[in-house]
């Protein structure tokens, strides 16, 4: 399987153009306007209460649009970010950011149920985890929360700067 | 201005290439090293899991770098480039190589590994060939690998455990879980023998290399005390204090140039950073650039002399590419049904499982038949946290997320450990395994890629789901539940050998038993592309010994 065609199969609004590489200024402005879709999911699949700290209180949307916006990041996967999130924004009117927990529930298994959506809020979640249990350096996992909760901690010695920066 | 010649130049920093400088600059030859990747030091290496184990830094972008993998598709052979699939063949492209990034779990191959055409005969649809050297051949380097690396183990007898010149390993293994009572005990109880895996981790500190310190992320990462064997550690550095070593990292090779028939002049070197191109030129040559890639720079090295590659007069370069055949599996040790050791001493962190199975290397049995088996590694599952806490997040289908993730990932993550063994067998090399060059894509340095067909032979499936029972039963006896295993055709990337086969026939190999070029005098390919068969066992050691011997010949041709 293609990537490519893995990751436009089944999209409802096709793919636009935030699929071909843009400045990282653009690429600010597109994750923008999905910025509180994507966040509201992150909230929605961590939310307070669990025996998982929270995403809000993880800052993971700062890490998710930091990292993806990074040259190491894939920029295929990163354009699909953003229109997942557009994807799912079409599909609920626009409505999702300020749906009740119940609602978004119900449009998120909704979303899941073609392999499109599956593979986005998949990808949502690996993103959301990996600022929750990465290393704090990368601004979320805040205070080892993340870490404490699992009992399990990152190795010594612990990164100083992000990407292996010299 | 005259160009610098070296006496030596080596493409590649990895295990074979740092034990040909090491051994060549030592001697007082001046030695330059390539190497495309840059050079990260010890100090300089964290546990930082996104790093290192969630993005491609220390390989190359494959948007950059890639290969095409051909794989049957409806019965035709369908190319896609790895960019595409995300499905990289690169192995860690820095200083010191993949060295730096191994588990270090080694064996030595055994003397029948060295023989196995003639041991067990032809099979069908398989390239077998015996090599044109024997164990005794190799042995003393596989000692002297063992003492400059510093591996560290415990000998014990065992029939199918390779001779020794040394009695012992001189370093200890390094510490280990006490789940190993727990393994042995349930080895023994099913009449099959659990050994001490030798591991290149030194357990007491080695001139400036400090013992392991267990940190609980050794492979995939880098290390932080030099204890583990990596080439960076244990040869360039001793290598670049004699003064004789030029390590020229962010290095690309782009071709090799033989301006006359029988002779490398200049290796045509792209500065990664900066783009420039410039010459450098030596007395002799060696490629150790992995497998794949050591093949592909020389069907790109093509030139009126060498129309169809360099060194390639057989038209053998690149075929009989093998990995590693095998499988995993994989059982969990639950808090409540624990037997034998204290769930405290599973979850302490940091020390090795340390343990093989060498019982089913040779089969020779009344019902199962007489064929060549394979080597069995027990590990911890790896303890990447965000690796693990991404596994098995289905339920019917569905994605967990919410109060139920919480629960599932705390239950996994303190009331069990998860345990699993690896398979090592015989990739049987085949006319569908093979390395070319791709005739359409090409990479940033606008060189061909590597396109690769990586077909197994279903006798490797065969071995790997005979040994796999055997294992399945093992985790069983320790207790284990939720037990998961798999035997799979597809090729494991950080295991690659052949391609440049050695033997005494020009017509049907690319190197003569010193691992020198036949059709080219001054060029030698020193990493694993040399081997016909690979033998049941990770190859790392087999390459760092063959790379001692193969510069000693070097030393004699100088």
């Amino acid at each position: 399987m293609k990537r490519r065609s893995f990751l436009i199969l089944g999209s409802l609004i096709g793919l636009s153009s935030t699929i071909k590489a843009k400045s990282p200024d653009s690429f600010g402005k597109s994750f923008k306007e999905v910025e509180a879709t994507i966040r509201a999911v992150q909230e929605h699949m961590f939310p307070s209460g669990t025996e998982l700290p929270s995403a809000r209180e993880m800052n993971v949307t700062k890490f998710l649009f930091e990292t993806i916006s990074d040259r190491t990041y894939d920029k295929d996967i990163r354009a699909f970010v953003i229109e997942g999130a557009k994807e799912l924004q079409v599909r609920e009117k626009g409505r999702f950011a300020s749906m009740s927990p119940r609602e978004k529930e119900k449009a998120l298994r909704r979303y899941e149920e073609s392999s499109y959506g599956q593979n986005w809020l998949s990808r949502i979640l690996t993103l959301t985890m990996e600022g929750m249990f990465g290393d704090p350096v990368y601004g979320s996992n805040v205070k080892e929360y993340g870490w404490k909760a699992l009992h399990a901690f990152g190795g010594q010695p612990r990164p100083k700067n992000r990407y292996i920066e010299l | 201005m005259n160009e610098t010649v070296f006496d030596v130049v080596i493409v590649g920093s990895g295990a074979s290439g740092g034990a040909v400088a090491y051994t060549l600059c030592n001697a007082g030859y001046k030695v330059a090293v390539l190497e495309k990747g840059r050079l990260i030091n010890r100090e300089e290496f964290s546990k930082d899991e996104i790093a290192y184990a969630r993005r491609d830094i220390v390989t190359p972008s494959l948007f950059d770098e890639y290969h095409t993998i051909e794989e049957k598709v409806d019965g035709q052979w369908i190319a896609t480039p790895t960019y595409e699939s995300g499905w990289s063949f690169w192995n860690g492209n820095i200083v010191g190589g993949s060295s730096n990034f191994m588990s270090g779990m080694l064996h030595r191959m055994h003397p029948d590994d060295f023989r196995l055409k003639s041991k067990y005969g032809a099979i069908d649809g398989a390239n077998v060939a015996d090599w044109p050297i024997s164990y005794e051949d190799l042995e003393p380097y596989y000692a002297k690998a063992e003492e400059i690396i510093g591996i560290s183990g415990h000998f014990e007898a065992h029939p199918f455990e390779p001779p020794r010149s040394r009695k012992n390993f001189t370093q200890p293994p390094t510490k280990e879980n006490m789940v190993v009572k727990l393994l042995d005990k349930s080895c023994q109880s099913l009449g099959v023998k659990s050994l001490v895996t030798p591991r290149a981790v030194l357990s007491r500190d080695k001139g400036d290399r400090n013992a392991c310190y267990y940190s609980n992320f050794c492979g995939s990462y880098g290390c932080s005390s030099g204890a583990k064997g990596s080439a960076r550690e244990a040869l360039l550095k001793p290598a670049l204090a004699t003064g004789n070593l030029t390590l020229m990292s962010n290095s690309y090779v782009k071709k090799l140039h033989a301006g006359k028939k029988d002779e490398v002049e200049y290796a045509i070197v792209i500065d990664a950073i900066t783009g420039k191109e410039k010459k450098v030129r030596g007395r002799f040559f060696v490629v150790a650039a992995q497998a794949h890639e050591s093949a592909r720079l020389l069907l790109n090295s093509a030139n009126r002399h060498h129309p169809d590659g360099l060194a390639n007069s057989s038209g053998t370069l690149g075929k009989n590419l093998i990995f590693s055949a095998g499988g995993s599996g994989q059982g969990e040790l639950h808090k409540d049904a624990l037997k034998e050791i204290k769930f405290e001493e599973l979850m302490q962190t940091g020390l090795f499982v340390n343990r093989s199975i060498l019982d089913w290397y040779f089969i020779d049995h009344w019902w199962d038949g007489k064929f060549k088996g394979g080597l069995v590694e027990f590990m911890f599952e790896h303890q990447n946290i965000i690796s693990r806490a991404r596994k098995n997040n289905e339920e019917e289908g569905k994605l967990v997320w919410g109060k139920a993730l919480g629960e599932k990932l705390v239950k996994r993550f303190t009331l069990q450990k998860s345990i699993r063994f690896e398979i090592f067998n015989d990739w049987l090399p085949n006319d569908n395994c093979f390395v070319s060059l791709d005739p359409t894509y090409k990479d940033k340095y606008g060189m061909p890629v590597g396109k690769l067909r990586v077909e197994g032979h279903p006798h490797d499936l065969k071995v790997g789901n005979y040994i796999s029972k055997k294992c399945v039963k093992i985790l069983e006896e320790m207790g284990a539940k939720n037990i998961d295993a798999s035997v799979s055709a597809a090729p494991p990337q950080n295991l690659v050998a052949g391609g440049c086969r050695f033997g005494t026939d020009p017509s049907i190999s690319v190197l003569n038993a010193e691992c020198r070029a036949h059709d080219v005098k001054n060029l030698y390919v020193a990493d694993a592309s040399f081997m016909p068969t690979g033998g049941s066992v990770p190859y790392t050691w087999t390459i760092y010994a063959n790379a001692f011997r193969v510069a000693d010949h070097i030393l004699k041709a100088l």
